[in-house]
């Protein structure tokens, strides 16, 4: 989810790259439009901007840089739509007008035309990729084995192993995503806007029977400067310079928030190990990423995984508070799990470093749920840590989960979860639940395909917003199911009453209403009745989630941060409604049963009920914290480290894209050599003048007299 | 100023004052802007020193100004080395090299 606490500087905040300066001119501007019933600005008759576009970032680590960049006036290139891939030729050797501008529909975008096209790149001023509304039949821009540095598995743990020599997670990767490019690439849409760019193409840019096309032609322009280079320990130092006159910030690390919950409360100022505490860790992933920036919904890889956790904990709310379980149950929920691990790597060092509730050594295991979409007809299966289960107490453990008629494969790794990063630290016994046997069933893993029709959540055509919120799809219930099973699991592992493990049930309408507001609209009425009054710009603002970066709104930037809806879908499914006013519950340490330590309080607006138009607002009182997830390496100023995550992102001014007619290079040397013909030509013949000024200006009069 | 209308001590004086650098007595300018008066010197002074005819406080003159001169080559000579170096070998520095800058560029290594 976006992260706000890093937008200390409003004026990035402002406009998210439009300066006040700029919006200070195109308001003058606008202005004598306005006071002109006919305006006719030149700049709106050469150019066409293009408005739903994307870019792609750039991003780096500790070694690298990744992602794409334009030059600080932008990249202009004639267009040129990609028709296969031997038609590369033309962009790349034989057309007459380089650089070119290559417009490429989804199936081309493959890593070996991106490939050619990044060794020719003197030849290419940028590459726009024609996202359609249908999914290709796979595409997964991701690395074949995410995060293989800053897992469990190395030389030394495991080194058979590591960096996937047994299982390759992700056969369909071309890791795109993690390739550098010197020219900006963006995403347009399938819309009038695209069409009107291939129309363009058509009329101005053809070759007609194999000669070349006339100026003038037609080219777009793409700007995406970035101003972060080299590798983060770079830019955190450039970051840092403060003796120039105009400091600026290059980049910012990637980070956002945890979020977390447990059965029974913990004072959350109490930090370090907690004797005879045993806790079972439910956890799962937020977040999810694409190639461009910001568009990722992770339908399969995070969200079904984070609504099944979810609805495991509203489903073990009512029988844990009547027949306690012995261990306390934590549901912990990561973000920025992609970029090496985030959120988890935080958490196992606040453990370490005692700056969280519980230690290491309170954890009893482990329950991570993974991706688990359950497309037709496929099970589930348990992964677990063949290194860690050689030790016997560990082994046991694992043993005595639930599915202990289902034993996990003993000579596979684990596959990319937050579980290895608790193993790096100290063997834990720890289980894994995902669709997979092997390598991900997720054709579009870390995609901006991976959305709710990879899902197949569909509701039927006839059904308003409304009623699409409270339909429960197929893909619901069987989430549901899985969630009914993690919560029997967890229960039973937490040491709760056998008898009652059969009445756990998980609720398919809160399934339902979670996958309709994560993957289709997030304004709609339940969202808004769990979420706090001034949340509600958010929600309109905002319809995809899911890509951890930094994001400062258009319109406002909150310097607090903002608790996302993961916080307040947690709070109000497994908190309880109280009936606390709403100054009493911004200050409930004043009332004598309550205790902002022990619990958050938080204000949500509630349902309206029919026959009135005011919200029906109330205070929910849940054990729900948020968490820095910021990685340890900057915490401790190692901007180099290996053992932590190290992304940031670049900071950039503007990205726009516009389109417009270019005029041949000889016609503007033409003109350029003329103006200057005429300069010179005008400064020799004031010359002459000037020195001929006698002769040519005699006058008439005769020689003023010796008088004067 | 026009250097027909003074007197020979005059342009002497001027020179001098060119050559040291305290122009208006004020020898914190001068120091900084050496090289530029030095230029300033040789071009102003160079028809009075060599292209004139001979006269008494002429030889003085052709002194300061074949100094300024060969100054303002030294000074050539050294910034153009030092800009090179730097310019080119800046972004391999690293660390050292964003510390000598006064303004990064953006985006750039």
């Amino acid at each position: 989810m976006k992260s706000h606490w890093m937008c200390s500087n409003m004026v990035r905040c402002l406009g998210d790259g439009n300066t006040s300066l700029q919006k200070l001119a195109t308001s003058i501007v606008f202005f004598f439009c306005l006071s002109d019933v006919s305006c006719n600005s030149v700049e709106q008759k050469i150019y066409v901007e293009l408005n739903n576009t994307v870019p792609c970032v750039r991003l780096l680590n500790a070694t690298h840089q990744i992602g794409c960049q334009s030059s600080i006036s932008g990249d202009t290139g004639v267009i040129h739509v990609l028709e296969s891939e031997e038609d590369l030729e033309w962009p790349l050797s034989k057309g007459p007008n380089p650089p070119y501008m290559v417009l490429l529909e989804s199936s081309l975008f493959t890593r070996s035309i991106m490939m050619k096209m990044k060794n020719e790149s003197n030849r290419v001023a940028g590459v726009a990729v024609v996202v359609p509304n249908t999914s290709p039949p796979e595409f997964s821009p991701h690395t074949t084995c995410p995060n293989e540095n800053t897992g469990v598995y190395s030389d030394n743990y495991g080194p058979n192993l590591a960096h996937c020599n047994t299982t390759v997670w992700n056969p369909r990767g071309n890791g795109l995503s993690y390739e550098e490019f010197d020219f900006p690439v963006f995403s347009l849409k399938e819309d009038n806007e695209t069409e009107f760019i291939k129309q363009c193409y058509l009329d101005h840019n053809r070759a007609v029977n194999g000669s070349a096309p006339q100026y003038p032609l037609c080219a777009m322009q793409l700007f995406s400067h970035m101003h972060a280079v080299t590798n983060t320990p770079t830019c955190m130092r450039r970051n840092d310079i403060n003796f120039s006159i105009n400091p600026e910030m290059v980049c910012d690390p990637l980070g956002d928030y945890n979020v977390w919950g447990s059965i029974r409360p913990y004072n959350d100022t109490v930090f370090g190990h907690k004797e005879n505490e045993s806790v079972v860790i439910a956890a799962a992933r937020l977040d999810s990423r694409a190639f461009f920036w910001e568009v990722s919904t992770g339908a399969e890889g995070s969200v079904s995984g984070f609504v099944t956790l979810l609805a495991a904990a509203q489903a073990l709310r009512e029988v844990t508070h009547e027949a306690p379980p012995t261990r306390n149950i934590l549901f912990a929920f990561f973000q920025g799990e992609t970029f090496d691990y985030i959120g988890s790597s935080r958490m196992v060092y606040d453990m370490e470093n005692g700056k969280f509730v519980i230690d290491l050594d309170n954890i009893h295991s482990v329950l991570e749920i993974g991706q688990v979409a359950l497309h037709s007809g496929n099970n589930l299966f348990l992964h677990s840590d063949p290194v860690s289960r050689r030790n016997n107490t560990v082994n046991d453990v694992v043993r005595e989960e639930l599915f202990s008629s289902f034993f996990p494969n003993v000579s596979q790794p684990l596959p990319p979860s937050s579980l290895q990063r608790f193993l790096r630290a100290q063997p834990i016994p720890g289980i894994v639940l995902a669709d997979h046997e092997s390598a991900f069933n997720n054709r579009y893993y870390e995609s901006f395909y991976d959305n709710a029709a990879n899902l197949n959540l569909t509701y039927p055509s006839d059904l308003s917003p409304e009623e699409q919120l409270e339909f429960v799809t197929h893909t619901a219930e069987s989430l549901t199911d899985v969630a009914t099973v993690v919560a029997r699991a967890l229960y039973k592992q937490a040491g709760g009453d056998e008898s009652r493990v059969n009445t756990i049930k998980a609720d398919p309408k809160i399934v339902t209403q979670m996958l309709y507001g994560f993957l289709v609209s997030s304004n709609n009425s339940w969202f808004q009745a769990v979420m706090a009054p001034e949340l509600k710009n958010i929600l309109t603002c905002v319809h995809v989630l899911g890509y951890l970066g930094l994001h400062c709104f258009v319109f406002f930037c909150l310097l607090e941060p903002s608790p996302p809806e993961y916080y307040y879908l947690l709070a109000n499914l497994t908190g309880a409604a109280t009936n606390l006013t709403q100054s009493q519950c911004q200050k409930p340490d004043e009332l004598p049963n309550e205790s902002r330590q022990m619990y958050s309080y938080l204000w949500v607006q509630g349902i309206v009920p029919p026959n009135s138009t005011e919200r029906d607002s109330f205070c929910v009182r849940a054990s729900v914290r948020l968490t820095k997830a910021v990685s340890p390496a900057f915490e401790l100023g190692e901007y180099a480290s290996k053992d932590y995550s190290t992304w940031t992102e670049s900071r950039w001014k503007f990205i726009k894209a516009r389109i417009f007619l270019v005029a041949s290079r000889d016609l503007e040397m033409l003109t350029l050599g003329v103006g200057v013909a005429v300069l010179f030509t005008s400064l020799l013949v004031t010359y002459f003048i000037s020195t001929k000024a006698d002769v040519l200006f005699s006058s008439t009069r005769e020689p003023a007299s010796a008088a004067y | 100023m026009n250097l027909e209308r003074l007197p020979n001590e005059e342009k002497l004086t001027l020179c001098r004052k060119y050559y040291f650098g305290n122009v208006y007595n004020v020898c914190v300018w001068g120091f900084a802007f050496l090289p530029f008066l030095w230029l300033v010197n040789v071009v102003w002074f160079f028809k009075e020193a060599f292209v004139k005819p001979t006269y008494t406080e002429q030889l003085q003159i052709k002194t300061y100004v074949k100094c300024s001169g060969l100054g303002f080559l030294l000074w050539v000579a050294v910034l153009t080395t030092w800009i090179t170096i730097f310019q080119h070998f800046r972004a391999e520095w690293g660390e050292v090299g964003d510390y000598l800058s006064f303004t990064i560029p953006l985006g750039i290594p």
